[in-house]
């Protein structure tokens, strides 16, 4: 009997779409269009944009399949994808460029009662560029110089965007967040 | 929280993503566009290969196989003769074939085969490049 797709590894799936198997992809998109399309809202896509991005991302990775060799994780590849196209959608609008300085006086959004790590709430305090800049980094693995390069950007302002956002996060998320955050703005 | 903490753990937290509602809405959605570029790519593929066809078919019923005596030793008359016997029942084979579909009186213009053979492989190269140009671009 035939294996079912739901038994199946990312690997063999992308393999047999590799050579053109539309239904083996169809599972890849389902096990791993969530996390790909929750990256593009962390970055500070709009959902319908993010959708947009996420379909052009899975058939692009349709078209390059034979190019994933399983040494990381599908939806990282994916992701890796994603980001890139959102970039280049955000470099058209040229938006970034603009939005090199932080935003002052963000509202602070307090965690749930039950004190719950919530990363897309903590995500809303950063500016525009850091969110984009952290969810690169953290979300979609690429690394200081290749988000430089995809922005556009010197590598020491992303990494200084990078840090930022992740000192305002750590300042979120951490047991004491209400605290340091409320400390972060005294200072 | 140290910073050795807490890299691993905002890596945790983007690594982790709830399963959305309309994922198989989503997933369908994404198949139909892949459907739908494939049937493009097919329609594009056939119509270019029946063009092709057509005028390899066209280019074929003139070719003029005749050998002068003086040309040719008895041997090569005699293959000269076979071809020229092959070429016309293949000539009017395709010159049945091409009525059937009613394309026997299409007319090209002006243009010669060969004009038209270029023609055909210079919008093939430029379209060839406008790929190679946006995919450099998208990577």
């Amino acid at each position: 009997m035939a294996q079912s797709l739901l038994d199946r590894h990312d690997v063999e799936l992308a393999a047999l779409a590799a050579a053109g198997g539309r239904r083996e992809f169809g599972e890849l998109v389902r096990r791993h269009s969530s996390a790909v399309r929750a990256l593009l809202r962390r970055m500070g896509a709009q959902p319908s944009e993010a959708d947009d991005v996420a379909q052009d991302a899975f058939l692009q990775a349709f078209e390059k399949c034979a190019e994933f060799r399983g040494e990381g994780t599908f939806a990282g590849w994916v992701k890796r994808i994603a980001a890139r196209l959102y970039l280049k959608r955000k470099a058209k609008d040229s938006r970034y460029v603009a939005e090199l300085e932080p935003e002052q006086g963000e509202s602070v959004t307090p965690q749930d009662a039950a004190g719950r790590v919530d990363l897309d709430e903590a995500l809303n305090s950063l500016s525009e560029i850091e969110r984009l800049c952290v969810s690169l980094c953290h979300g979609a693995g690429l690394s200081h110089a290749e988000i430089a390069s995809a922005m556009n950007l010197p590598l020491g302002t992303v990494k200084s965007h990078v840090k930022r956002g992740l000192d305002k996060l750590r300042a979120r998320l951490s047991p004491d967040g209400e605290r340091s955050g409320r400390a972060a703005h005294v200072v | 929280m140290s910073s050795d903490e807490f890299d691993p753990m905002i890596e945790r937290l983007f690594s982790r993503s709830p399963q959305m509602a309309d994922a198989p809405l989503f997933a369908a959605g994404v198949e139909a566009r892949l459907k739908s570029s494939s049937r493009v790519r097919t329609v594009a593929l056939t119509v270019a290969g029946l063009v092709g066809g057509v005028i390899a078919v066209r280019e074929s019923t003139a070719v003029d196989f005749t050998l002068s005596d003086a040309e040719a030793p008895v041997a090569g008359r005699a293959i000269g003769q076979g071809l020229e016997a092959a070429s016309l029942s293949v000539q009017s084979a395709a010159q049945s074939g091409l009525q059937t579909f009613g394309l026997a009186d299409v007319s090209l213009g002006s243009l010669g085969g060969m004009q038209l053979f270029w023609l055909c492989a210079g919008a093939l190269i430029a379209l060839a490049a406008a790929g190679v140009m946006k995919l450099s671009q998208e990577v």
